[in-house]
């Protein structure tokens, strides 16, 4: 049995080629061996959304998904948002709204507000409920998460 | 950590010829039943085949016989896909129930009726629609009714070396609203508790109902009350759902409140498709 295999992929805008453990989910392979402890692990089971990272583009659950089929695709982690020392504007909306207590659902809503903002530029309360649904938090900072992703919408 | 072999398919006769020769191999498309289930232990695999890239898997269109759903199609993508949206928004409505946003940009509807849970959301959408699922294997092709698919809680009517390549959800379309009612713990990210669709034919109904049986199933008695016998009191009608139904008790609710939660949802699906 194939226990490694090697995969070729882009990590928050740089090109890496590595080994990944067939059966480590993505979940790990990034926090373990791409040391971005940025992405959360809760649940691991799909239901909690800490995880979310941006694969191609689009929020995905990364505790659902394998290592191995990070090969040829585009990964975004939190720590990928920033642009030269510059935090992204959903980041900076999060901070002033002070949408987060502990922090630990952050880098998933932010990830997952962000690839809203791409689609939908100006989204209704409707299109955030849809695309946070995944994103549970625990503190309870929803409304502030809501205004936090209102105020980047507006600022574009 | 769970040790398996890992086959990436870029063509659907080598993902066929993998089903065929190995033991113990499962297919991999979005991975969110997969993938939970292996870590629970429902699934022991040898090799997971990912279909998730092959060509012919993520064909989405419509032609002169329907609306054609590849197996490698997310739900995302099938919500916003025009022809579905426009001529059988009752299973836009069944697909979008399902889990999150995140979850569906990997979720297939071939994982979900493959996954062959009876609370699958995007199967009673596809029973009231007379769906048919094209089946594939190195031998060549057939095609059944979702009806036959379904074969119990996990069970699918698939043999050994086939895979499902595609949806098709036939013309004629219907003619009429149909909606899809699901009751869950949360309102999103959960499975349904019960789960009914109510399509709309012209002046009949045709209503499918998930998590109450070993399969979805058809409420007969009750179409047949109005399609049949010209029952105008919907309340009376949805009554009769009872004789279609053996729901079970569970960790979502009781057999009584799923008993409860079906008529009711039957009469607003009847209300809501035929007008009160
Ligand atoms: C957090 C969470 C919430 C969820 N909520 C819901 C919900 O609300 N409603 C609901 O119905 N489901 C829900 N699910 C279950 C799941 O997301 C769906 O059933 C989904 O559609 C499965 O599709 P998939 O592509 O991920 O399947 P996979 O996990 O890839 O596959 C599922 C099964 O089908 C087999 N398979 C896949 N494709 C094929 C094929 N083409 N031919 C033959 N066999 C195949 C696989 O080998 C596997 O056994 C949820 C799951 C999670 C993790
Ligand atoms: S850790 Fe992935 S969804 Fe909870
Ligand atoms: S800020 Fe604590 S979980 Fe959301």
């Amino acid at each position: 049995m194939t226990e490694k295999l090697v995969i070729n992929f882009t990590v928050n805008g740089e090109k890496e080629e590595k080994e990944v453990i067939i059966g480590q989910t993505l979940l790990k392979f990034i926090r373990d061996e791409l040391h971005l402890t940025g992405t959360k692990e809760g649940c691991e089971i799909g239901e909690c959304g800490a995880c979310v990272v941006l694969l191609d583009g689009k929020p995905v659950n990364s505790c659902l998904i394998l290592g191995v089929e990070l090969d040829g695709k585009d990964l975004i982690t939190i720590e990928g948002l920033s642009k030269n020392g510059e935090l992204d504007r959903v980041q900076k909306a999060f901070i002033d709204h002070a949408a987060f207590q502990c922090g630990y659902c952050t880098p998933g809503m932010i990830l997952a507000a962000r690839a809203l903002l791409d689609r939908k530029p100006n989204p209704t309360d409707e299109d955030i409920n849809e695309a946070l649904s995944g994103n549970l938090c625990r503190c309870g900072a929803y409304q502030e998460i809501r205004e936090a992703v209102k105020a980047s919408a507006e600022k574009k | 950590m769970l040790s398996y072999d890992y086959v990436k398919c870029n063509d659907l006769r080598l993902a066929c010829q993998e089903l065929e020769e190995g033991e113990q191999v499962y297919l991999l498309a979005g991975g969110t039943d997969l993938i939970v289930g292996m870590r629970g232990g429902k699934f022991s695999a040898k090799t997971l085949v990912d279909i998730k890239d092959v060509p012919e898997l993520k064909v989405l269109e419509e032609d002169d016989r329907g609306i054609t759903v590849g197996a490698a199609v997310t739900l995302n993508e099938a919500v916003v896909f025009a022809p579905i949206r426009d001529n059988v928004p009752i299973l836009a409505e069944g697909c979008h129930s399902v889990g999150s946003y995140s979850i569906r940009n990997r979720a297939t509807m071939a994982g979900n009726i493959c996954n062959a849970s009876p609370a699958a959301d995007t199967a009673a959408p596809l029973y009231c629609l007379d769906a048919l699922v094209n089946i594939k294997s190195s031998e060549g092709s057939r095609s059944m009714p979702i009806k036959d698919f379904f074969a119990g809680p996990g069970k699918t009517a698939l043999n050994k070396g086939e895979l499902v390549q595609s949806i098709l959800i036939p013309r004629p379309y219907p003619e009429g609203k149909g909606v899809y009612l699901k009751a869950s713990r949360t309102g999103s990210v959960d499975l349904a508790t019960v789960g009914v669709a109510v399509q709309r034919w012209g002046e009949e109904v045709k209503i499918a109902i998930g998590a109450v049986a070993a399969t979805p199933v058809r409420a007969f008695s009750v179409e047949k009350a109005i399609n049949e016998k010209g029952e105008k009191n919907y309340a009376d009608a949805a009554r009769l759902v009872h004789d279609d139904i053996s729901p079970i008790t569970d960790l979502r609710g009781s057999r009584e409140y799923r008993y409860h939660m079906v008529e009711v949802l039957v009469r607003r699906g009847l209300e809501q498709t035929l007008g009160v």
